[in-house]
C-alpha cells in the first residue's frame, strides 16, 4: 500500500515545487505583461513595451553646436544639427522627438535611422482628436488640416517623375519642424524671409532668377520682409505648375495682395478684363514684369524699361509698332498728376452721363406725375379696343422700321458683349462670359454686332441725305419734318416743364418732339464716339502706327463711358418715354406697326395733325389697322425687345453699383 | 488503488497550468545561474567577468545573441547563451536591468585616468553618456579593468564587431594619444566607482 501511494505524492510535491517557480508570462489588462515573472524595467514603457528616449538624449548628439554634422555610414556628411532653442520655442517643442521620429527606437542608432515622418497622419488625427476641445488650444491646426488637404493634391504631392517611388517635395523640404513659431513668433519671420532659399533647394533657375530681382534683392539681401516671398504669389500649399491656367490666374490675383493699386489699373484694361473672367491668354502681371525676374521700370534691364518694352509687348502682339510705347498699362483717370489726359477725359465723360442722365431722369418722374394726374383725370386719348375698326396714321415707313430693329437688336448685342468685359468683376459677367464661348468668340460677336450697327449707321445717313436731296426744293431744314433742333425745341422743353408743374396745359407738338430729336441724335455722338474708339480698339497695330499709345487709354476709358451712358439712357428714358410713362404703359408698337392711331396721333402730334388736315395732306396718310398678325407680332418683339433691355439694365447696375472703387 | 487514482488526478490537474503554458523557471531563477561568475545579482566581484546589474536590457540582449550566434570573440559566453531562448534571455535583461549595480575600487593610474577623462569626453560621451554609467550603450564606469582590456583588445583587433560608428571614434582617440589612449581610457572608466 505505502509502495503504491509513493510514487504519485513524489509527483504531486515535483510538480506543486515546478509550478510555484515558475510563472509564466501574463499578460495584463493593458500594456506588457510580466515577462518570467520579470516586470518590464523602467525606461521602457509598460504599455507599449518600447524604449523610452528622452529628448535629452537625443540632443546630446543633435543639440551639439560644436560638431553640427556627422558622416553617414557611406563616408557622405549629414547635417544633424537641431537648435536646442528653436526647438524648444517651437510649436512642436513639448513633443517627443520619437513621437515624429518613430523609426529611431534605439540610440545610439544601431542602424543608420531612416527618416520617415508622418506628419499628415499625425496632424489629422490630432485635429480629430481635439478640433471640438472647448479650450479651443488647437483652433490653428484647423489651418494646418486645410493646407494638407491643399498640398496633397498640389504638384508637390505627386509621385516624382524620375522616380515614382517619391512625392516631388514633402512637408519637411520645406518646413524645418524643430522650428515651427505659432503665429507671429520670430520662427515665423525667418522661415518667410528663407522661403526663397527653401524652394530654390530644389527650384534653383528660379531662384537665381529671383535673386536678381526687386522682389529678391528686398528679401535676401536686405532682410525685407515685406517684400515678396515665393509663397505669395504661388500660395503656400496648393501648388501646381504655373503652366496651368488656375495657376495663371491665382499667381495674378496673388500680385495684387501687395501691389493694390496696379491691379485694379490692370482689372479695367482689356489685359486684366479678360484675365479676372478667368482666361488667360491676355496679358498678366508675369507676362510684361518677367515673373521672376520682375525688376522696376527705371531698371534698364527690366522687361518693361522703355528701352525694352516693345520686346515685351512684341511677346503677344508680332511687330507692334513704336506706338504701344505710349500705352499706358496701368494709366487710370483717378491721377491728374501721372495720367492729366486720362483724367480729364474720365472726368468729362462722368459729367456728361451725370448731366444728361440727371437731366432725363428728373424729366421722367415728372413727366410721369402729371402724365398720370392728368390720365386720372381723363384728360388723355382713349387706346383703340382690338378689332375696333380705328382709323390708323402711317407715321414709319419699312425701312424706318427695319433700320429701328436691327438698331436695337445689335445694340443690345453690344451691350451684352461689352458690359460682359467691363464688368468683368461680376458673378454674372463670368457666367455670360463662359455662354458666350468665351472671349474670342464674345470678340467676334461684339465686333460682328459693331460692324452691323455702323452699317446701319450709315445706311440710314445715306437714305436720309438722298430724301433730302430729293426734296431739296420742298425740305426745311427747320421745318417740321426735319430733325434738326431749332427754337421751337427749346420752346417745347420750357413749355413740358411749365406743365410737369401744373402750369399750363399738355404742350402740343408737331412730328418730332426734342425728346424724340434727342433719341436721334444720340446715336450719332455715340457712332462717333464709341465707333472710332472702338476700331481703334479693333486694330491696335494700325492705330499705333498712326497714333500715340496713349489714345488707347483714352478711346477704353470712351468706349465704356459713353457704352454706359447709351445703354442707361435707352433702357431707362427711351423706354419711359416711348413705353412706360401712363399713356403708352406698357408699351407701343408705333415703331414696328409704323401705324399710329388716329386719336393717339392727333393728341400726340396735335400741330402735325392739324397742319396736315389744313393742307389737305391728312387723308394721304390715313390707313387702315395694321393686320392681326402684324399687332400680335410687334407686340410679341416689343416684349421681348423690352424684356431684353430691361434685363440688360440690371445687369449693366448690378455691375456699375459694385465697381471697385 | 483508489488512492492511486486519486493522486495521479491530483497531480495531473497541478502539472495542467504548467504543461499547457509550457513555462519554465522564472527569470530571477534563471540569472540565479550567472552569479558563480558575475557576482550576486550581476555585480560581479572581477576581475574578467563583466558586472552586468543594471545592464541596458537591450544591449544585455544583444550581447547574449552575439554570444550564442558566436558573433562575438568570448571565452564562455558563447557556449552558456546557447542555453538559453530567447525568452528567456530577455527575462534576464528584464531581471538585470533593475538590479543595482555595486562597484568596487580598482587600481588605477589617476593621471592616466585623467586623460582618459579628457577623451572620453572628447570621442566616448555622446554614446556612452554620463562617464560611461550604465545606459543604452552599456556600461564601462566602474566595469572591470581587465574585461575592458580584452573588450578593447577585441574590438582593436576586429574580434569583436565594432559597434556602429564606434570604431571612427576609438581610432581618433588613438590617433590623438597613440597607444596610451585606451588605457588612459580604461584607467578613466576604472577610476570610477
Ligand atoms: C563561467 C563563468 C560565467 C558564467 C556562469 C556566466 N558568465 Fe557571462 N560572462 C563571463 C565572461 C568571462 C564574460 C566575458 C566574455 C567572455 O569572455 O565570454 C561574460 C560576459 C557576459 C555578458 C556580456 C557583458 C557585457 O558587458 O558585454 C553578459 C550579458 C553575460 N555574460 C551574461 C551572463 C548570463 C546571463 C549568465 C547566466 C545565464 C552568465 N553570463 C553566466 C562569464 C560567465
Ligand atoms: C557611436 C556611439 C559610440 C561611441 C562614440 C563609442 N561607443 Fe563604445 N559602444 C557603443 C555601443 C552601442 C556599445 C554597446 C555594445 C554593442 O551594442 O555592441 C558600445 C560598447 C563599448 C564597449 C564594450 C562594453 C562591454 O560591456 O562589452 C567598450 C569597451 C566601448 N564601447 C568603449 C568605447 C570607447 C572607449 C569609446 C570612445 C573612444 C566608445 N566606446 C565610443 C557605442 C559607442
Amino acid at each position: 500500500m505505502k509502495n503504491i501511494s509513493a510514487r504519485p505524492l513524489v509527483w504531486f510535491i515535483f510538480s506543486a515545487f515546478f509550478l510555484l517557480c515558475s510563472t509564466p508570462t501574463q499578460s495584463t489588462e493593458s500594456g506588457v505583461g510580466l515577462l518570467l515573472g520579470e516586470a518590464i524595467p523602467p525606461g521602457f514603457d509598460p504599455e507599449t513595451g518600447k524604449r523610452i528616449i528622452p529628448n535629452q538624449r537625443c540632443m546630446k548628439c543633435h543639440g551639439d553646436e560644436n560638431e553640427k554634422t556627422d558622416t553617414r555610414d557611406d563616408g557622405s556628411i549629414v547635417d544633424i544639427y537641431v537648435e536646442p532653442h528653436k526647438l524648444k520655442d517651437s510649436v512642436h517643442g513639448k513633443q517627443d522627438c520619437t513621437n515624429c521620429h518613430v523609426t529611431v527606437t534605439r540610440v545610439p542608432h544601431r542602424e543608420a535611422p531612416e527618416v520617415v515622418v508622418g506628419c499628415v497622419e499625425c496632424h489629422r488625427q490630432t485635429w480629430l482628436d481635439h478640433k471640438d476641445d472647448p479650450d479651443g488650444k488647437h483652433e490653428r491646426l484647423g489651418v494646418v488640416i486645410e493646407q494638407i488637404d491643399s498640398f496633397m493634391t498640389s504638384v508637390h504631392a505627386r509621385p516624382n517623375t524620375r522616380d515614382q517611388s517619391s512625392t516631388n517635395a514633402t512637408c519637411y523640404d520645406c518646413h524645418d519642424a524643430h522650428n515651427i513659431g505659432s503665429l507671429g513668433s520670430h520662427q515665423r519671420a525667418e522661415h518667410r524671409l528663407e522661403n526663397p532659399e527653401v524652394c530654390g533647394a530644389c527650384h534653383r533657375k528660379q531662384l537665381s532668377e529671383y535673386r536678381e530681382s526687386d522682389h529678391g534683392k528686398a528679401v535676401l539681401e536686405k532682410g525685407d520682409s515685406e517684400s515678396a516671398v515665393c509663397s505669395d504669389c504661388h500660395t503656400t500649399h496648393d501648388i501646381d505648375s504655373p503652366e496651368g491656367g488656375s495657376v495663371m490666374l491665382t499667381i495674378t490675383e496673388n500680385c495684387g495682395s501687395c501691389h493694390e493699386d496696379a491691379q485694379k489699373s490692370y482689372r479695367s484694361s482689356y489685359h486684366g478684363q479678360v484675365n479676372k473672367l478667368g482666361y488667360t491668354h491676355s496679358a498678366k502681371c508675369f507676362d510684361c514684369h518677367g515673373g521672376h525676374k520682375v525688376r522696376s521700370v527705371d531698371d534698364p534691364t527690366s522687361t518693361i524699361h522703355l528701352d525694352n518694352r516693345l520686346e515685351t509687348c512684341n511677346k503677344c502682339h508680332e511687330d507692334a509698332p513704336e506706338g504701344f510705347l505710349g500705352f499706358h498699362a496701368h494709366g487710370h483717370g483717378n491721377d491728374f498728376e501721372k495720367y492729366p489726359g486720362i483724367w480729364i477725359v474720365t472726368k468729362f465723360m462722368q459729367l456728361l452721363i451725370i448731366g444728361v442722365l440727371g437731366f432725363f431722369w428728373v424729366h421722367v418722374i415728372l413727366w410721369f406725375y402729371r402724365e398720370y394726374q392728368d390720365r386720372k383725370a381723363g384728360k388723355s386719348f382713349a387706346h383703340p379696343h382690338p378689332g375696333e375698326d380705328t382709323v390708323y396714321v402711317r407715321r414709319f415707313t419699312a425701312t424706318w422700321r427695319w433700320i429701328h430693329l436691327l438698331f436695337a437688336v445689335s445694340t443690345m448685342i453690344l451691350v451684352l458683349s461689352g458690359t460682359t468685359l467691363l464688368f468683368s468683376h461680376t458673378a454674372w459677367a463670368g457666367i455670360v462670359m463662359t455662354m458666350l464661348g468665351g472671349p474670342e468668340v464674345e470678340a467676334i460677336l461684339h465686333r460682328t454686332a459693331a460692324t452691323i450697327w455702323i452699317g446701319v449707321f450709315l445706311v440710314h445717313f445715306i437714305i436720309a441725305m438722298s430724301n433730302i436731296v430729293r426734296n431739296r426744293d420742298t425740305f426745311r431744314w427747320f421745318g417740321p419734318s426735319s430733325m434738326v433742333p431749332n427754337m421751337q425745341d427749346l420752346q417745347d422743353v420750357g413749355a413740358m416743364f411749365s406743365w410737369f408743374f401744373g402750369r399750363r396745359e399738355r404742350p402740343n407738338f408737331d412730328r418730332f418732339t426734342y425728346w424724340q430729336k434727342f433719341d436721334y441724335w444720340a446715336p450719332f455722338w455715340g457712332a462717333a464716339v464709341i465707333g472710332f474708339s472702338g476700331i481703334m480698339l479693333f486694330a491696335p497695330k494700325l492705330t499705333a502706327a498712326f497714333l500715340p499709345g496713349w489714345v488707347f487709354n483714352i478711346a477704353t476709358i470712351v468706349h465704356a463711358e459713353e457704352a454706359l451712358l447709351a445703354t442707361m439712357f435707352l433702357f431707362t428714358v427711351h423706354f419711359f418715354n416711348s413705353h412706360f410713362r401712363p399713356d403708352r404703359f406698357p408699351m407701343s408698337t408705333i415703331m414696328f406697326t409704323g401705324a399710329v392711331p388716329l386719336e393717339e396721333f392727333k393728341f400726340e402730334h396735335r400741330l402735325e395733325y392739324e397742319r396736315l388736315k389744313a393742307s389737305g395732306e391728312l387723308e394721304k396718310c390715313l390707313i387702315k389697322p395694321p393686320s392681326e398678325a402684324m399687332e400680335k407680332g410687334s407686340r410679341a418683339l416689343s416684349v421681348v425687345l423690352i424684356l431684353a433691355g430691361l434685363g440688360l439694365l440690371t445687369l449693366v447696375f448690378i455691375g456699375y453699383l459694385t465697381m471697385p472703387s | 488503488m483508489r488512492r492511486k487514482t486519486v493522486f495521479a488526478i491530483l497531480s495531473l490537474l497541478v502539472l495542467m497550468p504548467v504543461i499547457t503554458q509550457a513555462a519554465g523557471p522564472t527569470a530571477a531563477a534563471l540569472a540565479f545561474t550567472c552569479a558563480g561568475c558575475h557576482g550576486t545579482d550581476g555585480s560581479s566581484v572581477g576581475p574578467s567577468s563583466p558586472s552586468i546589474a543594471q545592464m541596458d536590457p537591450e544591449v544585455f540582449i544583444d550581447a547574449m545573441q552575439a554570444y550564442k550566434a558566436d558573433k562575438s570573440n568570448s571565452t564562455i559566453m558563447n557556449r552558456i547563451a546557447k542555453g538559453y531562448s530567447d525568452e528567456q534571455i530577455k527575462g534576464m535583461a528584464w531581471f538585470f536591468a533593475k538590479q543595482k549595480l555595486r562597484l568596487q575600487p580598482q587600481q588605477h593610474d589617476p593621471q592616466l585616468a585623467r586623460l582618459g577623462a579628457e577623451l572620453h569626453d572628447k570621442y566616448c560621451e555622446k554614446c556612452h553618456e554620463d562617464g560611461g554609467r550604465p545606459g543604452d550603450a552599456g556600461t564601462l564606469a566602474g566595469q572591470w579593468m581587465p574585461y575592458l582590456e580584452y573588450a578593447m583588445a577585441d574590438y582593436i583587433a576586429g574580434k569583436r564587431p565594432y559597434p556602429r560608428k564606434m570604431q571612427r571614434k576609438v581610432d581618433a582617440a588613438i590617433k590623438d594619444q597613440g597607444d596610451k589612449a585606451t588605457s588612459a581610457l580604461i584607467h578613466y572608466y576604472g577610476s570610477q566607482h
